[in-house]
C-alpha cells in the first residue's frame, strides 16, 4: 500500500532512544510519503517539536530521560500536535495514562508497519467538516434529524446511545479511551465508570452492528477504550 | 538488654526465702559419726588429764575437757556441744573430783563449771554452726552464679537455636545436680522418660505452666518441666531432674533454672528475629532479581523483536517503494537483531545453567584455541574494532570451551561497547606455576570505582544508556568460579584510563 505524495510532505518526529527502531521507522515512512527527523530522549524531542516543527510525532513511552508522559504534558499545554504512543503490550496503565494526557493513539511493541501507518493517517487526516450526514458502510447517521437508519431500515437509539454514536463516528480510527468517553457523554461525575460504558456499547453493537458478537464496528481496545473502524 | 537490671534480678532470685527450713544450720540434728567423734574428744581428754594430773595442777584438766567441749561444739554443732559439756562434766567428775569415782558433787562451786561447759558449748556450736551454714550458702550461690555466667557466655556465642537448646540442657543439669532435656512439641524425643513423666510435660505444652515434680498430684514423676513461651505459643519445655529435697538450696537453685530459662527465651527471640531479617533480607534481594530480570527480558527481547518485526512488515508492505539501499538496510537490521536476540537467549541459558549448578563437562583445552574462536567471532560482530591477541604455546586446561570461549566474547563485547571507536582490544595471557590468566584489556575511559564493585551482579549496567542486558560479565563470572577459577577487574590501567578484564584458570598439574 503505497500514498501519493502530498505536497509538502508531513514532517514525522520519531522519539526513540533505539536505534534500530529509529532506523526501520525512518526507512518505512519514507517510502510512505513521509519526512522524517528523530529525537532520541524526552528533552531532545521537545527541542525538536520547536525547531521543525513536525506535522506528527511517534513517541517512545520509554525514554532514558524524560519519561515520555512528561513530554506529553508538556506539549499538550501549548499545542495539539498529533501524538501517537508507542508502548509494550503489559503497559496498560501507561498508555491509558498517556492518552488521558492527550496522546491521540497507541500502537502496542511489536507492531506491523500496516498498523503504525493506518494511526498515522487517521491522526493526520484534517478534522471533518461538520456534516449533517456520516456514513460508514450500511449505516448512515443523520445529525439534524436524530436518526439512523441500516440498509435503510431505521435504528430506534436512546439519546444516549445516539450522542455515543455519534462521538464515536466523530473519531474514525482513533482509539477513545473510557475515561474520554464517560467525561464526554455522561459528565464529570461518571469519569470511572467504566462497567456502565460496556452496557450501552453492548446495546449500542445489538443495534448497529451485523453480527453484534463479532464487531466490527466499533472496536474494543481491551483495557483502553473502544476505536471507530474507519473503511 | 539492661545487664545492670538482669544482675539485680538475678541476686534478688538466689536470695534464699525467710521462710526456708534450715536443714543444715546451727540446729542440725547430730548424726552417729559426730557422736562418735565426741566421745573421742573426750577420752583424749580423759586420758591426757589422766596422765598428767600428778605434774600438772588440778585446773589443767579442767582445761583439757573445757578444750574437748569446745572442739565437739565447733565441729559438730550446737546438740553435740551441749551432750559433749554435760558428758564432760560427769566424767570429769566421776574420774577427777573427789570423791573419785561417784557423780555426787562434794562442792558447790563443781554447779559453776557444770554451767560454764554448758554455756561454752552451747554458745560455740551456735556460732560454729551457723558459720558453717553461711559458708554453705555463700558456695553454693558461688555456684549457681558460676553456672549462669557460664550460661550467659555460651548464650552470647550461641548463632542458632540448637546451641542456645544444647547450653540450656548443659547448664539445667549443672544446676540440677541431674539430668535435663528440651522437648518440642512438634518432635518430642521422650526416649529418657517414664509415663508419669510424659504426662507431665503433655501437661506443659497444654497449660502453658510449669510442671514441678515435686508438687502433690504429679503421680511421682521425675521431672520437673517448665515450658519456654513465645507469643502465647510453647516453644520448647525444659525438663529437669527433680532437685534434692534435703539440700537448702534447692529453692535457689530452681530459681536458677528459671532465670536460665527466661534468658534461653531471649536468646531464641533474639535468633528469631535475626533469622526474619535476614530471610526479609534475602527476599529482597532476590525480589531485586527478578524485577530485573523482568525489566530486562521486557527490554531486551523486544527491543529486537518490534525491530524485526516492523522491518520485516514494512519490507513485506512497502517493497515497491522502498529505495534498494533501504530494502538492503532493512535486511541488515534484521540479521543483526536476530544475531542480538540470539546473544542474549544463549547468555540467558548459560546463566540459568550456571544458577542451577549443573555439572560441567570438563575436557582438555587448548586455551590458543578458545581465544582465537572468540576473537574470530567477536570480528564478525564488530568488523570496525581492532582486536588482537597475543598467542604463544599454552599449557592445556580442563575447561568446557564452549563456555569458556562465551566468556571471552562477552568480555570483548563489554571493551568494545565501553571504547570510543574504532575500539582497541588486546587479549594477553600469562603463564604461572599454577594457574593460566587471560585478560582482555581495553582503552577506554575505565570503570568508576563505585562500579566497580558491582559490575558482576546481575542486570548491572554501568552505563544504562548502552544497549546490553547486565547480563554479560554476571555470566564471565559464573563461568569463571565454574572452572575452578576466577574473574577479577582492574581499572584504570594506565594514565586514568583503560580496563582490564582477568579471568585466572588453574593449571592441571599433567598440562606442562
Amino acid at each position: 500500500m503505497s500514498n501519493p505524495p502530498i505536497w509538502p510532505k508531513p514532517l514525522i518526529l520519531i522519539v526513540d532512544d533505539e536505534p534500530q527502531i529509529q532506523r526501520f521507522l525512518g526507512h518505512a515512512l519514507a517510502a510512505s510519503g513521509y519526512d522524517t527527523c528523530f529525537a532520541a530522549t524526552g528533552q531532545g524531542a521537545l527541542e525538536a517539536v520547536a525547531a521543525k516543527k513536525p506535522d506528527a510525532m511517534i513517541l517512545d513511552l520509554g525514554l532514558p530521560d524524560l519519561n515520555g508522559k512528561a513530554v506529553i504534558e508538556t506539549l499538550r499545554a501549548k499545542s495539539n500536535l498529533p501524538i501517537i504512543v508507542l508502548s509494550a503490550h503489559d503497559q496498560e496503565m501507561e498508555k491509558i495514562m498517556a492518552l488521558d494526557l492527550g496522546a491521540n493513539d497507541f500502537v502496542a511493541k511489536p507492531f506491523g508497519i500496516g498498523e503504525l501507518l493506518a494511526r498515522l493517517r487517521a491522526c493526520l487526516r484534517k478534522a471533518p467538516q461538520p456534516e449533517d450526514v456520516l456514513r460508514q458502510g450500511p449505516l448512515v447517521i443523520d445529525l439534524p434529524g436524530h436518526s439512523v437508519t441500516r440498509d435503510g431500515a431505521p435504528v430506534h437509539l436512546t439519546p444516549t446511545e445516539f450522542d455515543l454514536l455519534v462521538m464515536l463516528a466523530h473519531n474514525p480510527g482513533r482509539v477513545l479511551s473510557h475515561r474520554q468517553i464517560l467525561l464526554q457523554i455522561w459528565g464529570p461525575a461518571h469519569g470511572e465508570d467504566v462497567p456502565y460504558l460496556r452496557v450501552f456499547i453492548g446495546q449500542l453493537r445489538q443495534k448497529i452492528e451485523a453480527n453484534p458478537s463479532a464487531p466490527d464496528l466499533i472496536r474494543t481496545e481491551p483495557g483502553i477504550g473502544y476505536r471507530w473502524m474507519a473503511d | 538488654m539492661d545487664s545492670k537490671g538482669q544482675a539485680a534480678k538475678t541476686s534478688a532470685m538466689l536470695t534464699p526465702a525467710p521462710w526456708m527450713p534450715r536443714q543444715e544450720g546451727w540446729a542440725a540434728l547430730p548424726r552417729l559419726p559426730q557422736v562418735l567423734g565426741a566421745v573421742l574428744f573426750l577420752a583424749v581428754a580423759a586420758l591426757a588429764t589422766h596422765l598428767t594430773q600428778d605434774s600438772f595442777p588440778e585446773p589443767s584438766g579442767l582445761f583439757l575437757f573445757f578444750v574437748a567441749v569446745l572442739l565437739a561444739a565447733v565441729r559438730f554443732g550446737f546438740w553435740i556441744g551441749i551432750a559433749t559439756a554435760i558428758a564432760a562434766f560427769a566424767l570429769f567428775n566421776f574420774l577427777f573430783v573427789a570423791p573419785l569415782y561417784t557423780l555426787a558433787i562434794a562442792k558447790p562451786g563443781d554447779l559453776l563449771v557444770l554451767a560454764e561447759f554448758l554455756c561454752v558449748a552451747g554458745l560455740t556450736g551456735f556460732l560454729a554452726g551457723r558459720l558453717r551454714e553461711e559458708a554453705n550458702a555463700a558456695k553454693s550461690r558461688a555456684a549457681v552464679l558460676e553456672v549462669l555466667s557460664a550460661f550467659a557466655t555460651d548464650l552470647a556465642e550461641a548463632d542458632e537455636p540448637l546451641a542456645v537448646e544444647q547450653a540450656l540442657v548443659l547448664h539445667a543439669t549443672a544446676l540440677a545436680h541431674g539430668p535435663a532435656l528440651v522437648l518440642h512439641e512438634a518432635n518430642p524425643d521422650t526416649t529418657d522418660l517414664q509415663a508419669a513423666d510424659l504426662q507431665a510435660a503433655e501437661r506443659a505444652f497444654r497449660r502453658h505452666i510449669p510442671q514441678d515434680a515435686a508438687e502433690p498430684g504429679q503421680q511421682g514423676g521425675r521431672y520437673t518441666f517448665l515450658p519456654l513461651m513465645q507469643q502465647g505459643q510453647v516453644v520448647l519445655v525444659l525438663g529437669y531432674h527433680r532437685l534434692d529435697s534435703q539440700r537448702p538450696d534447692r529453692f535457689a537453685r530452681a530459681a536458677a533454672i528459671e532465670v536460665i530459662c527466661h534468658q534461653a527465651n531471649l536468646a531464641l527471640e533474639r535468633l528469631r528475629f535475626a533469622q526474619a531479617a535476614e530471610d526479609a533480607r534475602t527476599a529482597a534481594t532476590r525480589e531485586q532479581l527478578r524485577t530485573a530480570l523482568l525489566t530486562s527480558l521486557s527490554h531486551d527481547l523486544r527491543t529486537p523483536l518490534a525491530t524485526i518485526l516492523g522491518a520485516i512488515t514494512s519490507l513485506r508492505q512497502l517493497g515497491a517503494t522502498l529505495p534498494p539501499a533501504a530494502r538492503d538496510d532493512l535486511a541488515l537490521a534484521i540479521e543483526e537483531e536476530a544475531q542480538r536476540l540470539a546473544s542474549y537467549v544463549d547468555n540467558l541459558l548459560h546463566m540459568t545453567r550456571l544458577q542451577a549448578g549443573l555439572a560441567l563437562h570438563l575436557i582438555w583445552v587448548d586455551p590458543a584455541d578458545v581465544i582465537a574462536a572468540a576473537v574470530a567471532r567477536a570480528h564478525r560482530a564488530f568488523p570496525l574494532a581492532e582486536i588482537t591477541a597475543d598467542l604463544p604455546d599454552l599449557p592445556m586446561i580442563r575447561a568446557e570451551s564452549a563456555l569458556l570461549e562465551q566468556s571471552l566474547f562477552n568480555l570483548i563485547d563489554n571493551a568494545v561497547k565501553f571504547s570510543p571507536p574504532p575500539a582497541r582490544i588486546q587479549i594477553s595471557t600469562l603463564v604461572q606455576p599454577t594457574s593460566l590468566t587471560l585478560t582482555v584489556t581495553d582503552q577506554g575511559p575505565g570503570i568508576a570505582p563505585d562500579s566497580l564493585a558491582q559490575i558482576f551482579t546481575p542486570f548491572f549496567r554501568a552505563n544504562p544508556n548502552l544497549s546490553g542486558t547486565g547480563l554479560g560479565l554476571t555470566i564471565c563470572h559464573g563461568i569463571a568460579a565454574a572452572l575452578g577459577g576466577s574473574l577479577t577487574a582492574e581499572s584504570p590501567v594506565a594514565d586514568g584510563h583503560g580496563t582490564a578484564m582477568h579471568i585466572s584458570l588453574p593449571l592441571p598439574k599433567a598440562s606442562a
